[in-house]
């Protein structure tokens, strides 16, 4: 049996993300200064370190010196982060407007499916987002009817780890620490390549309200 | 819902008319003699929120909602006092304490009475509109503005509890406990009241308060958080819009990589088994057991013969091809009946200078001659043309054939 530093090393090293929401018990270990001190010798061997996101509530494993293949490896990971960015932004604003209370998702945010698809199924517009949104290659959803599309979409989200289920038997789904991540990447965007992405934002409401 | 309100609005007034009686008595003397009612009765006043109990060791009163109503329909401005704040009502408290110092210090003891109770009931409306206050905020606060939709809203009604909160917070500044403790002197009663009751509220409600406002900036916080991650997430779906083409820099490819974007890859694998490890032996046989895969193994191997398909075409005719000899031999008997004429063989092979064999020709047409069904046999006759052998006798040589009708 493994204790609770094999555990959470090994979650580190199979590359998933820890949050509260995943893993709450990995997570406390985590958030412990001396037990990251008990593990770092560990990672170092294999060139990694403990990198955190979100304000230091997201683990992951990072690399401590990039060679040619981690850079490869990067570069891969970040061509999938690239092009999906826009699949996912697009369905978080579908999920932001589908939920009646108009709340961004974050981490811990609990989607009920069956609420959500009642409202996209009443409102033709949000059926068509939904449309669009599954097609994507991220997605990948052949469906034609609107069940089949939104369970493929959130059974993606749950592979990728933006999502936890945390009944199997209930269609409830968790936000995780990975969609902070996501917004950490798109505020990491707009900022390095200063596109000013609020104010574009603020300008096309602005620009509503005139209208 | 609204069918849920008219039944308990129901309950209500039914309870209010129902014990009119104990309520007025309730209204007029300060509180309930709990004695005369029925344990029953009151605790139904207290459910319905017509009585309550300000501490353990105090008798019932009335709600001062009920008590407004009461005094507001019964045009009743004895007891009336405005509650605009609490300073207002701290120096009504001060007069009523003027007013219960003096009475006693003429021994006048039954107005001295009546200023008490009324003096008891401004004390405790006070604390009670103090703990109201406290209760409402927090009540908004706990559903997180719940009853307004937009986030904007949200955050317009967090700015309004702010204010409130620092309004309240203000006015308990008005509360001067050396002043109050001063005024009650050495009286038990207006201890209790001034000193005791008033301060339990007041370390209560500032307590509670600091707390809401820590809860309240908490929310505005986060509501900011939300307005500027939906605007992150618009502006970023309105930027790609705008600009179709706009891809992404590559940061992995800079010297130092952002932590953002420098995850490492995943590696652990699942371990493989150790037929040497002594210990694991009867785990592996556990395994070994529960194997099915093992068993349906040959099944596997015949259903890959199976896919062989057997090709089940058309059988091609084996077809007897005859030689080209055999069919000269069929053209040569065909020219004998034609003709009607008999007809040497080799003479047929020179006339139609066949570049087979003459020997074999001769073979061919004995053997053409004999395979021939005996009724048909009787229409030809085969006459032989050769010679014995010189030396031995019982051989003989034919040099040529000759097919006639007979």
């Amino acid at each position: 049996m493994m204790n609770e530093a094999g555990r959470v090393l090994s979650l580190l090293l199979e590359g998933k993300f820890i949050c509260q929401v995943t893993d709450e018990e990995a997570w406390r270990y985590l958030k412990r200064r001396d037990n990251v001190q008990t593990l770092e010798p560990h990672l170092a061997l294999l060139n990694r370190s403990l990198a955190t996101t979100a304000d230091g509530e997201v683990f992951f494993c990072a690399y401590t010196t990039l060679g040619d293949a981690e850079r490869k490896v990067l570069q891969q990971q970040f061509q999938d982060i690239a092009s999906n960015l826009i699949p996912l932004v697009e369905w978080l604003m579908l999920i932001q407007q589908a939920s009646e209370s108009d709340i961004p998702l974050t981490i811990g945010g609990a989607l009920r499916l069956s609420e959500l698809q009642s409202v996209i199924e009443d409102t033709p517009a949000y059926a068509e987002q939904l449309e669009k949104i599954s097609r994507y290659r991220l997605f990948n959803s052949t469906s034609v009817n609107l069940d089949g599309q939104l369970k493929q979409v959130f059974k993606r989200l749950t592979d990728l780890g933006y999502l936890h289920k945390p009944n199997s038997e209930k269609q409830i789904y968790l936000a995780t620490g990975k969609i902070e991540h996501l917004y950490e990447i798109i505020r990491f965007i707009d900022e390095t390549e200063s596109l000013s992405l609020a104010e574009q934002a603020d300008a096309a409401i602005s620009q509503g309200n005139l209208l | 819902m609204s069918q849920a309100l008219i039944q308990a609005s129901g309950r209500l007034f039914n309870a209010l008319s129902r014990h009119h009686e104990l309520i007025m008595q309730v209204y007029l003397n300060g509180q309930v003699d709990e004695t005369q009612s029925s344990t029953k009765v009151l605790e139904q006043l207290i459910q319905l929120g017509i009585l309550w109990r300000p501490d353990a060791h105090s008798p019932l009163r009335l709600k001062s909602a009920v008590r407004n109503l009461l005094e507001s329909s019964l045009q009743d401005e004895r007891n009336r006092t405005i509650d605009a704040n609490i300073g207002a009502a701290l120096a009504s408290l001060k007069t009523l304490v003027g007013h219960y110092k003096e009475a006693m210090h003429y021994n006048r003891y039954s107005e001295a009475q009546s200023h008490m109770s009324t003096l008891t009931e401004h004390v405790y409306q006070l604390t009670e509109s103090l703990g109201n206050s406290v209760r409402i905020m927090f009540s908004r606060i706990n559903n997180e503005f719940g009853y307004v939709v937009s986030v904007d809203a949200k955050i317009r009604e967090n700015e309004l509890a702010q204010s409130q909160v620092s309004d309240l917070l203000q006015q308990l500044e008005c509360f001067q406990f050396d002043q109050l403790s001063e005024l009650a002197g050495s009286q038990r009663e207006l201890r209790h009241l001034l000193v005791v009751a008033l301060q339990q509220s007041f370390s209560r409600a500032a307590q509670e308060l600091s707390v809401a406002q820590a809860r309240l900036l908490d929310l505005l916080g986060r509501f900011r958080e939300f307005k500027g991650r939906t605007r992150l997430l618009k502006g970023f779906l309105l930027h790609c819009e705008h600009h179709p083409d706009f891809t992404v820099n590559e940061y992995p490819a800079l010297s130092q990589v952002p932590t953002l974007f420098n995850q490492a890859a995943a590696m652990l694998n699942p371990a493989a088994a150790d037929v040497n490890y002594v210990h694991h032996e009867a785990d592996y046989h556990q395994m070994a057991t529960q194997l099915t895969h093992l068993g349906n193994r040959p099944k596997a191997e015949t259903s890959e013969t199976v896919n062989n398909e057997l090709e089940v075409t058309e059988q091609s005719t084996v077809a007897l091809i005859k030689g080209e000899i055999q069919h000269a031999v069929e053209c040569y008997f065909c020219e004998v009946i034609d003709s009607g004429q008999a007809c040497s063989a080799l003479d047929y092979y020179q006339h139609q200078n066949f570049d087979f064999d003459a020997e074999v020709w001769i073979y061919q047409v004995i053997g053409g001659y004999q395979a021939l069904d005996e009724t048909d046999k009787l229409f030809f006759a085969l006459d032989t043309q050769g010679q014995a052998h010189t030396t031995f006798t019982g051989n003989y040589y034919i040099h040529d054939v000759t097919l006639g009708l007979r």
